[in-house]
């Protein structure tokens, strides 16, 4: 048979297989996004998609709308699970995303379904800078709506989950791998447990004067913008404080701090390094779980 | 076929339709004597055209449907086969395509992407084939066509960064329709 044919078949029955498993989610005004039956009754989206924490609706592939309930959000990740009635639908066959390679032949899958082709461009730690995960940059186009849908390989397996809201410029998607890590947390505690300080921060410069006299080298450190009620972070940092670096680790950005959070076990205490009234000050935290949204 | 084949098949029936200030788009043999571009294209009665071999030729805008966005020229001494049209079977979703035309003035040029949707891109609109496909001005009035070469539709707008074609049943249904032209 012709191979370009052959080609071209192979990428519409791998637009078909996965487009069984891919539903439509309306969590968000206007334009719905996409969502995959990754786990019997969870399906996987973007979590920037679903604004709404209620009256969030699934739209399944035959057509027929079902209600969903959010049951967690990994909102470092990108990634909202949403428990639904799901008979009748197929279960996406998740692929080994550690097989992925930069210049695979890759497609992402809209609800519809709808269908855009490309190929994996670069593996990395991405904007997120997720210890132990890495990202994948897309050079395709994901169209509206297109967050929250599967990434395919040529045969038609989920490798991962697109997304465009995780960064400004370019189109992403979360490694199969992960998001099945995220279902495994739903799974087995019904919530995706993420580590939680109750603090706002803002990149901050520290003047050349302030760094000599601590004996600093870095120049970039986050300073705290707000700290909620509560948290674990009220019962030692405060507003102003300047935070140089958690557990001896340089914290240059707020994802940095996500990022550290996220490496370490809830209920770790932490020691942060502080500038607070000039002065540098250690700070014991103990990290918390980040309470349910709307509470 | 591979894709350089699938480029010689389709520049043998893809035309550059020029103005004054160069290529305004393409235009696709449609039968001896006849070629279908988009109404968008053409503006004035008569349009200058090369065809792939490099002949120049004067056509006649023989009908023009501003609302179809499409367009017949009559091109009297005008040989060369037609193209052939893709079958009854359904379109599916992931299939590669390829367009054919002369973006931004470049001669010739193939691009490839795969079939997005097939449908109407707001409620009770017109059918399209919807395309992950890079299309650029110079491009309209081109041939879309499947990976044996057969003809799709002819690309006719950039919508969302998608590209829309008109199916090539309704360029078909056009042609039908034009005084002189054979049926």
């Amino acid at each position: 048979m012709d191979k370009l044919l052959a080609l071209s078949d192979e990428l519409a029955a791998a637009v078909e297989r996965a487009g069984r498993a891919v539903v439509a989610v309306h969590g968000r005004p206007r334009v719905p996004s996409t969502g995959v039956h990754w786990h019997s009754g969870l399906i996987v989206t973007a979590n920037h998609t679903v604004q709404a924490e209620d009256d969030v609706t699934v739209t399944r592939p035959d057509g027929v709308s079902t209600p969903a309930t959010v049951v967690g959000r990994d909102s470092t990740l990108d990634v909202a699970v949403l428990r639904v009635d799901a008979a009748g639908i197929p279960v996406a066959d998740a692929g080994d995303s550690d097989a992925v390679r930069v210049g695979h032949m890759v497609l992402a899958v809209g609800a519809g379904p709808r269908a855009s082709w490309g190929v994996v461009s670069a593996i990395d730690a991405g904007p997120g800078r997720i210890p132990g995960t890495d990202f994948f940059t897309l050079d395709l186009t994901l169209y509206p709506g297109f967050s929250g849908g599967p990434l395919v390989d040529a045969r038609g397996s989920v490798v991962g989950l697109n997304t465009s809201g995780a960064s400004r410029y370019l189109q992403l998607a979360i490694p199969a791998k992960a998001v099945s890590r995220v279902v495994h947390d739903v799974v087995s505690h019904g919530r995706i447990p993420q580590g939680y300080l109750g603090v706002s921060t803002q990149p901050v410069r520290i003047p050349d004067a302030l760094r000599e006299r601590l004996g600093r080298a870095r120049r970039a450190a986050v300073i705290v913008v707000d700290v909620e009620a509560g948290s674990p972070a009220a019962a030692g940092l405060l507003i102003g404080d300047v935070i140089l670096s958690l557990e001896g680790e340089p914290v240059t950005d707020p994802f940095d701090l996500r990022a550290l959070l996220r490496s370490r076990p809830i209920g770790q205490r932490v020691r942060a390094s502080v500038v607070r009234a000039g002065q540098l000050v250690d700070v014991e935290l103990t990290i918390g779980e980040r309470p349910p949204r709307g509470r | 076929m591979d894709l350089s084949a699938l480029a010689q098949a389709l520049r043998r029936i893809t035309v550059e339709l020029r103005g004054a200030a160069g290529v305004v788009g393409s235009g696709v043999v449609w039968a001896p004597e006849w070629i279908v571009t988009n109404a968008h294209v053409v503006r004035h009665p008569r349009v200058a055209l090369r065809l792939a071999d490099g002949r120049q030729r004067d056509a006649v805008v023989a009908a023009r449907d501003t609302t179809a966005d499409l367009a017949a020229l009559h091109v009297p001494d005008l040989d060369g086969a037609p193209p052939t049209m893709a079958g009854v079977e359904p379109l599916r979703v992931g299939s590669l395509i390829v367009a054919l035309g002369h973006p931004f003035g470049v001669s010739g040029a193939l691009t490839a992407g795969v079939v997005h949707a097939i449908g109407p891109i707001t409620p009770n609109g017109r059918p399209w084939i919807q395309a992950d496909l890079r299309l650029a001005p110079g491009n309209s009035g081109g041939p879309l066509a499947d990976s044996r070469g057969h003809l799709l539709g002819l690309n006719t707008m950039i919508a969302g960064g998608l590209a829309l074609a008109i199916p090539v049943s309704v360029v078909h249904w056009f042609m039908r329709g034009v005084a002189g032209h054979p049926a």
